[in-house]
């Protein structure tokens, strides 16, 4: 079965990104650099986390909002 | 708190009763030299965003990691900043799997001036976790009925504060924090945010409170390493007394010096 292409826009920590039928997995790659995707960091689609086992099959839709999270000193 | 006990939460022993943020510091390495001397097992930490072009976090998490293996200690990742019951729930989920720990220092904020917590979403959220196999620290307001039911929730850690965050106005109200005390004896109460001065940890202690949560005290301390010995000091000493037992006060004087036998000046 073909899938067609089609181009999603969404957002990924509040940056506006565009690209063809993106998952979480792919989006990473898009966004985050080589060494911080060998980092700790956890992922949220639309304010739902989303496991890491599950960056392959969770498919963006227009308008998505991701939120990448990394550990950071807190109080 | 019982003679001879260690802290404990949700059935983990924990060699200290001081439980030390790890954030404010003048820089990385004096954050972890203030938590080894603080003698702390317990640092609270956080998630954030972090853009593609900023490395200082990874930096920090390897401090942080590096401080935790070295002391054996315990990781407690907070949802500071977050405002409903559903962020503060998503939010301990993303923390778990980064830190992997159940643990979660949850914090739901109602409003922005004085960062007070939000008892309903407080509540909410507690709930939710709980049942989803987290073991909940929520950080509250010295309100007897809301640790109630956070109790009856199942929470067996509650951390009320004694004034809001990072203002070192102390013990706002001691009343409450003690009946709070003295109607939950039975549960872990961890005095929680606000603290300025080593004598407000002591206090907290002597009222009989299991642990004392603080951040900004040691670390806008002009010296943040001899400030946290101080806290640990001071949380050693209110410890102690609460368990030797203070004695009642009285209304009237009485001399310490025995009476018989006195001099001639009084004959």
């Amino acid at each position: 079965m073909n899938t067609k292409a089609t181009n999603v826009t969404y957002f990924i920590n509040g940056q506006g990104i565009t690209s063809i039928n993106p998952d979480i997995s792919m989006a990473l790659q898009y966004y985050l650099t080589s060494e911080q995707q060998q980092q700790s960091f956890a992922v949220a689609l639309n304010g739902d986390f989303v496991g890491k086992a599950y960056y392959q099959k969770t498919i963006i839709n227009p308008g998505d909002s991701i939120d990448v999270l990394f550990p950071i000193q807190g109080g | 708190m019982t003679l001879s006990t260690k802290l404990m939460i949700y059935g983990q022993a924990v060699d200290s009763r001081l439980l030390i943020g790890s954030a404010l510091y003048p820089s990385p390495e004096i954050m972890k030299q203030a938590i080894l001397a603080s003698g702390a097992k317990v640092v609270t930490l956080s998630l954030k965003r972090q853009n593609p072009a900023q490395q200082s976090g990874a930096k920090i998490w390897q401090y942080i990691q590096d401080l935790v293996k070295e002391t054996q200690g315990f990781l407690l990742p907070n949802t500071a900043g977050c405002k409903t019951a559903k962020e503060a729930v998503t939010l301990a989920k993303m923390s778990r799997e980064i830190f992997q720990t159940d643990w979660i220092k949850l914090e739901v904020i109602g409003d922005d001036y004085n960062l007070q917590p939000d008892p309903i979403e407080l509540l909410k959220a507690s709930e939710q976790l709980l049942n989803e196999g987290f073991k909940v620290l929520p950080y509250c307001t010295d309100d007897l009925v809301v640790c109630q039911r956070l109790y009856d929730l199942g929470c067996q850690v509650i951390m009320p504060w004694a004034s809001p965050i990072g203002t070192g106005k102390g013990l706002m109200n001691p009343y409450n924090l003690a009946t709070i005390r003295s109607r939950l004896p039975d549960v872990t109460l961890i005095l929680d945010a606000g603290i300025g001065k080593p004598s407000d940890a002591c206090l907290a202690m002597e009222m009989g409170y299991d642990a004392v949560l603080l951040n900004s005290a040691i670390a806008l301390a002009d010296n943040p390493m001899l400030m946290a010995k101080a806290f640990a000091q001071a949380i050693v000493a209110g410890e102690q007394g609460y368990m030797a037992g203070v004695m009642q006060q009285r209304q009237t004087a009485h001399p310490s010096t025995p009476t018989l036998e006195t001099p001639f000046w009084h004959q």
